[in-house]
């Protein structure tokens, strides 16, 4: 197949319940044949912009387009939009072959067309040998292939997906995910996927577009959003990163700042704004994987390391790595997260131990 | 062959009373149905219990009869149209209420379900002086119209049951996919609900051919129904005719009962589970 993804622009768009804003005027453009994801916490409107998109919530203001067309004022079975469900949203009355060539038989196509688009589709996700049965004698995984099968074997040229992995279980989510990336590449259609999950949207998305209180709050490509998070509130959904509150700023030129922490460590870092700051309150973010950590006196003294001393509170194995919680002040605990080598030992909880890490890793962003 | 294991002495006498419980409870509900059996096959003149004889006189009686087949026609007349009225209007009463998002949805149901709750009779009085004014006493539209009024809950009540069981978000499904709300409903809401609706009707159908209240005061002598006819006849004379028609209706309504139950066992074929 052909590229044939659509380019999807949300100008303006917005949405309120009486004096309740669900969605503030937002713009976004998502490029032709982009994997793109919404995330969110629940409640940050990012159901609404779906439901608008896909034409069950009538939007209070602003356009959608398709490719310079406006859709906004269409109903759902106007808009040529494939839409995957959380539940999938199987017919329960028909099966795994009809369900697939429910929207063929819709556009009226002939049989012997259907036959084959539903026959390669199906081939497609794999369930020709499955194509009798009914939704409800289907895995959870085997119901999802189905319902990706379903919404897209009319091309459309955009898929919507609302949490589609949310009723699987881990294992069969990460295989899932990878599932799907192999559908979107073989069928080329513009992907807007809604998660509530940050790292399935940074595992499978081109660009993400992180929501909060009915705005983005923050748009751009995984790497991108994790490596210069635009206020605290990005940095924590997407996770793994300390903040620390800060209390004092000063200026060091070209970009570096010294800054006070509330509980009174000073620690240097780098200023993004170069100086032109606006905000009322400034957190400093430190990734949990830049920090390294030594039984005290054991620390590798450089230039232009942030330096700690502190007590190990909490020390967890998991899959390869040490993560451990280290109090350097009161009620200042930070995640240290380690490379479990076979020749290092872990350190137990109790110990007294430095951590440091580079100023260059060290992010001053907005609270809010 | 290995040692069955078996329950203590005390936790199998009490399973026993338990069901012994439950079959005199069973015997409670279905044996006094029964009696009109052997009432039936008298061979006295009135009403006896336990028969001394046998005899079908009472069925050749009602054959020979013909005001039993005119009210069977009649409550047919009546009740198949009441019945298709109660189904059309009972789902969209439940669509809507089970579907729709009403701030009122519970005051709405209870309205809808009043007519089931409330005396027949006071529906009766109610409905009397309005059939008088539009000129409908004593047709067969006045009966199908009462009848529809308490066979609406009914569906609605089955059709309910069903969309609660299913997920709202298929009908949103089949939208995206490009069926309008017209096909939506016929190849995705129809199709899921059918069970539930084809249930009411018949429930619908057989409480109206059961219905007497109203019956009194809306059908006539060209209208008169099954029921109205064994109440006046009982007024008149007691005899085994009554448990014999009584016989006929309850092996109808048996055979009811045994479709809607093969309806019910179709029915859980369709429920889906969306995980697994």
């Amino acid at each position: 197949m052909a590229k044939h993804g659509a380019r999807i622009s949300l100008i303006d768009l917005a949405k309120s319940y009486g004096n309740v804003v669900a969605l503030h005027p937002t713009n976004l453009v998502i490029e032709p044949g982009e994997f793109f994801s919404i995330i969110g916490p629940s409640g940050s409107g990012k159901t609404t912009l779906l439901g608008a998109i896909a034409g069950f919530t009538p939007p209070s203001g602003g356009r959608i387009e398709v490719d310079g067309i406006d859709i906004a004022g269409l109903p759902p079975y106007h808009r040529n939009i494939g839409m995957v469900f959380q539940n999938y949203a199987l017919f329960p009355h028909l099966s795994v072959f009809d369900n697939v060539a429910f929207p063929l038989k819709l556009r009226k196509l002939p049989r012997a067309v259907i036959a084959e688009r539903v026959g390669a589709m199906l081939a497609t996700v794999r369930l020709t040998q499955l194509a009798g049965r009914r939704p409800s004698q289907l895995s959870g995984g085997q119901q999802q292939r189905v319902a990706l099968a379903r919404a897209a074997v009319y091309a459309p040229r955009m898929l919507l997906m609302d949490e589609p992995l949310g009723a699987l279980d881990k294992n069969l989510r990460e295989e899932m995910q990878s599932e799907i990336k192999l559908f979107h590449r073989k069928i080329s259609s513009t992907v807007l996927y809604v998660t509530h999950d940050q790292d399935e949207a940074t595992a499978m998305s081109d660009r993400i577009a992180i929501m909060n209180g009915g705005r983005v709050a923050q748009c751009g490509a995984p790497r991108d959003l994790y490596e210069h998070p635009c206020s605290a509130f990005v940095a924590s959904f997407l996770g793994g990163a300390n903040l620390f509150k800060v209390t004092g700023i000063e200026n060091r030129g070209s970009g570096a700042v010294s800054c006070r922490t509330a509980q009174d460590h000073v620690f240097d870092a780098v200023d993004p704004s170069s100086g032109s700051r606006s905000h009322t309150s400034y957190v400093l973010r430190v990734p949990a994987e830049v920090i390294e950590i030594a039984p005290a006196g054991g620390e590798v003294t450089a230039k232009e390391m942030n330096r700690a001393q502190g007590t190990v509170v909490d020390a967890i194995y998991t899959a390869g790595t040490f993560r451990y919680q280290v109090e350097i002040g009161p009620a200042e605990p930070v995640s240290v997260r380690r490379p479990a080598t076979h020749r290092a030992t872990m350190l137990a909880p109790g110990q007294k131990v430095a951590v440091w890490w580079p100023a260059s890793s060290t992010l001053l962003i907005p609270e809010t | 062959m290995g040692a069955e294991l078996r329950f203590p002495l005390r936790y199998r006498i009490g399973g026993l009373a338990l069901a012994l419980l439950v079959t005199l409870i069973l015997a409670y509900l279905i044996l006094p149905q029964f009696i009109i059996l052997p009432l039936s096959f008298s061979d006295r003149s009135y009403l006896s219990f336990p028969p001394t004889g046998w005899s079908t006189e009472w069925y050749r009686k009602i054959a020979e009869n013909p005001s039993w087949g005119e009210a069977t026609a009649n409550s047919l007349i009546i009740g198949i149209p009441a019945a298709f009225l109660s189904m059309i209007f009972g789902t969209l009463a439940a669509l809507s209420i089970g579907r729709g998002s009403w701030r009122s949805a519970g005051l709405m149901s209870a309205v809808v379900v009043a007519p089931i709750m409330l005396p027949h009779v006071i529906l009766a009085i109610g409905l009397y002086p309005i059939m008088i004014r539009l000129n409908f006493l004593g047709t067969h539209l006045a009966a199908i119209t009462g009848h529809t009024v308490i066979g609406i809950p009914l569906v609605f009540i089955t059709v309910k049951a069903v969309l609660a069981g299913q997920n709202g978000s298929l009908e949103l499904a089949a939208m995206t996919l490009g069926a309008n709300p017209w096909q939506t409903f016929w190849r995705v809401t129809f199709p899921m609900i059918r069970i539930g609706v084809i249930l009411g009707g018949i429930l619908a159908f057989a409480s109206s051919f059961d219905e007497l209240m109203l019956s009194l005061f809306l059908t006539g002598a060209g209208t008169r129904t099954l029921p109205k006819l064994i109440w006046e006849q009982l007024n008149e004379f007691l005899t085994p005719t009554i448990a014999a028609v009584a016989t006929l209706i309850f092996a109808f309504t048996l055979v009811l009962l045994a479709i809607a139950s093969g309806l019910r066992g179709l029915g859980s074929r369709y429920q889906v589970k969306s995980h697994g």
